[in-house]
């Protein structure tokens, strides 16, 4: 466990010489808030209604803002595995006497931590000048506890994808389409509540929603029924990810083919 | 002419070192256009719910889309190195481009070639092709809407990439320049307030990759032509003219680069 601690701690720290860079970044955030609620604001009052589906304005922006750290915060572990598989690191890493995915777990929630924190309070300061003060803290609770479950989900699928690296080399593409798929299906642009009957169905049996939907819609309505609920099904996903990620790393190893180093 | 030859020059080259790797270049292009697609799939639910936003339908999106991923795609593919333009002159690779008697900028600026971006041209076509505003008519004015776009984009980026003749390292100045142009050129302009709309026109010229050749397409007017293609001319001016001022304070190392 110490070990796994020094990793995060090392990776923080790392973060922590660039914080200038960190807060270019964070940008991003500023960006995708400023033209959602131009979209939002235009949608409210086209709609002649001041709450849609039981959110109104302010609710809606700060469920994007939550929704976006999430997004900015996953760590990014398929691209990682993916460089140290083609530079030939990977042969040392897998030589040390640490296990390789809980290495990469330390790695990514050490360089998730400071994405999560500053992006967070950019989203805060953006957010409140455009949409007023944020929601409770019986919110805020709620939202950080199912950020855990969904920070766990979001690195078993990145380091899933990360390990196909060890039979294609390049995971890119399948990043930008499990991004595409969170963004839509689990409700990072649309909060679920307004989706189609039908579709709602589908993606609530999907791994998704908790990755995304579940902190953020509890941070701006926090329904304790709707808690257990999602706590319940994220930590189902958790357990199911679990188990395929470590088949998936028994089954990396046996072909990984490493050509520099 | 003679710059003309030597693009396509470049041009078959870097074909020819994509069709090595077939099977990985038809996967960038074949997954550039899934996830193209997917990310469309916003527009669907959104518009499945409000139908309309000041004026703008799913069609109208269908066609702002296709001419901003045609234009990006294009701008990837034929002058891939306008993405990363600034690394290589702050880590001093400009050496190779100036040993040879050809344009410097134009050189560097083609001689990479993102496959991924064909994935993206293909996706435009065909989501202007289903947005319903195909005719002859229309077809000509997409196509000079996408002329301006790649315009843009190329000279957007080397503007704000060229600054690392004088601060150094701009990577992440570009990325940041590079995620707003792109992300707000995927909505219309119609969303924002003056002042953002004046933005997006000059600072940030999103609205003249997106909006604006949009707006162009769906009804031939003076104002549009103009916007565009005088936007384009002088993002074009600015970049030749702001890449040759640094050039002249360019200097690198005695470190060995490999072009390939």
């Amino acid at each position: 466990m110490k070990k796994y601690l020094a990793i995060l701690k090392m990776q923080v720290i790392n973060n922590l010489a660039y914080p200038g860079d960190f807060l270019g970044r964070s940008v991003s955030i500023a960006v995708f808030l400023f033209i959602f609620a131009g979209l939002w604001q235009t949608t409210y009052i086209i709609a002649g209604t001041a709450s849609i589906n039981g959110l109104t304005f302010a609710n809606m922006m700060w469920y994007l803002m939550m929704a976006e750290t999430i997004e900015l915060g996953r760590p990014r572990t398929n691209r990682i595995i993916s460089e140290q598989v083609k530079n030939g690191e990977v042969a040392y890493i897998l030589s040390k006497p640490y296990n390789f995915v809980l290495y990469h777990f330390s790695f990514g929630l050490g360089d998730g931590l400071m994405r999560i924190v500053i992006n967070i309070l950019v989203g805060i300061l953006v957010t409140w000048l455009l949409a007023g003060p944020p929601p409770s803290l019986l919110g805020w609770g709620m939202a950080l506890i199912t950020m855990v479950g969904a920070w766990i989900l979001h690195f078993c699928m990145m380091a899933l994808i990360g390990l196909a690296a060890f039979v294609v080399e390049e995971t890119n593409s399948f990043e930008l389409i499990y991004q595409k798929f969170v963004f839509v299906l689990g409700g990072m642009m649309l909060p679920l509540d307004l989706f189609p009957q039908w579709l709602q169905e589908i993606v609530r049996v999907l791994p998704f929603p908790y990755m995304m939907y579940a902190p953020a819609r509890l941070f701006v309505k926090p329904e304790f029924d709707l808690f257990l609920q999602m706590l319940a099904g994220q930590w189902f996903w958790v357990g199911v990810l679990v188990v395929l990620l470590a088949l998936a790393y028994r089954g990396s190893e046996k072909v990984l083919t490493v050509n520099g180093g | 002419m003679k710059n003309i030859k030597f693009l396509f020059a470049l041009w078959k080259a870097n074909l020819q070192a994509a069709l090595e790797f077939r099977a990985a270049f038809l996967t960038q292009i074949i997954f550039m256009m899934i996830n193209n697609g997917a990310y469309f799939m916003f527009w669907f639910l959104y518009f499945d719910k409000f139908k309309n936003v000041r004026g703008w339908t799913l069609q109208d999106m269908m066609l702002l889309y296709g001419i901003a991923a045609t234009a990006w795609g294009l701008a990837a593919y034929f002058f891939g190195h306008f993405t990363t333009l600034g690394e290589v002159i702050a880590n001093g690779r400009l050496d190779y481009y100036l040993s040879l008697p050809k344009p410097v900028l134009l050189h560097v600026l083609a001689s990479k070639s993102l496959g991924s971006g064909m994935g993206d041209v293909i996706y435009g076509i065909g989501s202007f092709i289903l947005s319903g505003y195909l005719s002859w008519d229309g077809f000509l004015r997409y196509v000079l809407g996408v002329l301006a776009g790649v315009c843009i984009f190329i000279s957007f980026l080397t503007i704000i990439q060229s600054l690392s003749f004088w601060l150094g390292n701009t990577v992440a100045l570009s990325q940041i320049a590079l995620s707003a142009l792109l992300t707000f050129s995927l909505y219309p302009s119609a969303l924002f307030n003056s002042a953002t709309k004046f933005v997006l026109l000059t600072i940030i010229p999103a609205a003249l990759v997106g909006t604006v050749p949009a707006e162009f397409v769906r009804s031939f007017t003076w104002s549009s032509l103009l916007q565009m293609s005088a936007g384009a001319l002088i993002f074009l001016v600015l970049a030749v003219s702001m890449f040759r001022s640094g050039l002249r304070r360019y200097e690198s190392g005695s470190a060995i680069q490999v072009e390939v």
